[in-house]
């Protein structure tokens, strides 16, 4: 039963059921007309839930009731300007739902699923129960399951950097394209889609695409991506696949369409790239954590300026 | 196929709503705030919103007035909360300083604080007084209806009344979750 098949007229009970057992001392026989009432139904049960829950919200003030009751009355003495700002906004009923509803908001990244997990622009670092270091790029989700003779962690989206803590369990990444097994080492996996971009930068990494297709040890300084089917070629790494943990932009020789579409993962709205200047070629480090100043960096150093069409709509055209 | 006759219902893509709306909401929240950064904010908490509570729109006009409706809301919504951190701010400041909690604590009262506020914004002023005098003075029903020169039946009927409306928005907020 959800809140969906709850009615007024139980919701009405539920408090009344409140009102009455909220006083002290609790008049005589209220106590077990409660109880009747909470048994009746499912439906009674439900509601009483709600009383409990609301009762949680509040739970932190007790602690400094006196505190709080100061600040509610400090309130009120302003409440007669709070009620102007209120109308020269036309406001309507629901300001304070959002409130509430704020508040519940704030718990949303719970609702994924995942164990970790970050948001646009967001790196994240986290030392796991064995040692184990992981960097989580802007934009990443992913489980950490420990068991007693397994270490796995898995993939869904986003990018993360490993450097795997000394524990005799086998440790290995999952993705949706296959599977990782390091040797003791430093290498970060990348989701892409349809692909995972493997790069080791310390001992070896074993990849295996899909369930059981083909194996390829990939070398410290060596980069691997591969699809669900098959591995591809393997490539030197490259630094900028590790750099970002250290909240490093790292650009050689990249092309300035692929380097914006990196940075836009940092940022929050559209940042484009005109066809003109798309092959113009980026050299050095960037911070992430200010991509605006990465962006007139880059005016500085190549024959490039930003349009701004909007605040948050930014395109890199020729100068 | 739908017939051409029917209304064309823009499906509630959120980044397709985000490209063509978060501009001005941005903006104007900017402009209301007179900060850029809290507005940034603000103006994510209205996609948010739409992210948890999915919805259709006829047309643009349609999105707009829904969103700047949103829009209003959240802006009241934050002014609300930083009167109430204000007030807290300042019942703090008059404590002895070997009396102030922790970071942590201060947080949750404050969150706590900006709820209660929020509910108590919707009753009628007895009756927010009735609920706050038996939730955080303590006060029994016979006590509280001293204080507010009613009787203890008015004051069961007032705590109901302040209890029912904390139900509501529960569950409303459950619905909308669902």
């Amino acid at each position: 039963m959800t809140a969906a098949t709850l009615d007024h007229a139980t919701l009405q009970q539920a408090a009344h059921w409140f009102a009455r057992l909220s006083d002290e001392p609790v008049a005589h026989g209220v106590h077990e007309a409660w109880c009747q009432w909470h048994a009746q139904s499912e439906r009674n049960r439900l509601a009483w839930c709600y009383v409990e829950r609301v009762s949680q919200r509040f739970a932190p003030l007790q602690g400094d009731a006196a505190g709080a009751a100061q600040t509610l009355e400090h309130l009120r003495h302003t409440r007669r300007s709070r009620r102007q700002v209120l109308r020269s906004l036309s406001i309507v009923l629901g300001g304070a739902m959002l409130g509430w509803a704020g508040w519940r908001q704030r718990w949303l990244p719970d609702a994924l699923t995942t164990d970790y997990h970050t948001g646009t622009a967001v790196l994240g670092a986290q030392r796991l129960a064995d040692g184990t270091q992981v960097w989580l790029n802007s934009g990443t989700a992913l489980d950490v399951d420990y068991s007693a003779t397994q270490r796995t962690v898995r993939l869904y989206a986003g990018e993360v950097l490993i450097n795997t803590g000394r524990d005799p369990r086998p440790f290995s990444v999952e993705t949706a394209q296959g599977h990782l097994q390091p040797l003791g080492t430093r290498f970060s996996v990348r989701e892409r889609g349809e692909r995972t971009e493997l790069s080791v930068f310390e001992g070896q990494v074993k990849a295996t695409a899909g369930v059981g297709g083909d194996t390829r040890v990939v070398a410290a300084g060596q980069a691997l991506a591969f699809d669900a089917q098959r591995l591809f070629a393997t490539e030197p790494a490259r630094l900028e696949r590790q750099a970002w943990a250290q909240g490093v932009l790292l650009a050689n020789d990249t092309r300035l369409a692929d380097f914006i579409a990196e940075l836009a993962t940092y940022r929050h709205g559209h940042l484009g790239v005109d066809p003109r200047v798309a092959d113009l070629r980026v050299m050095g480090t960037y911070p992430l954590h200010d991509t605006d100043q990465v962006l007139s960096m880059l005016e500085h150093v190549l024959p490039v300026r930003l349009e701004h069409t909007l605040p948050w709509w930014v395109t890199v055209v020729p100068r | 196929m739908a017939s051409p006759l029917e209304p064309v219902s823009t499906p509630c893509n959120v980044s397709d709503l985000y490209i063509a709306h978060h501009g001005w909401i941005r903006q104007w929240l900017s402009k209301k705030l007179g900060n850029t950064s809290d507005a940034a904010e603000l103006a994510h908490d209205v996609f948010v919103r739409l992210l948890v509570q999915p919805r259709t729109f006829t047309n643009d006009s349609h999105a707009r007035a829904y969103l700047s409706a949103m829009s209003r809301h959240v802006c009241v919504d934050f002014w609300r909360r930083k009167q109430v951190e204000r007030a807290w701010a300042e019942v703090l400041s008059q404590r002895p300083e070997q009396h102030s909690p922790s970071e942590e604590h201060r947080a949750l009262v404050l969150e706590a604080l900006q709820q209660l506020q929020a509910m108590l914004d919707r009753l009628p002023g007895k009756v927010a007084q009735a609920f706050c005098l038996a939730q955080l003075e303590g006060l029994n029903y016979r006590q509280i209806g001293e204080r507010l020169g009613v009787s203890e039946r008015t004051v069961t009927k007032y705590m109901a009344q302040a209890m029912l409306q904390c139900l509501l928005l529960e569950v409303e907020l459950e619905g909308a979750l669902l």
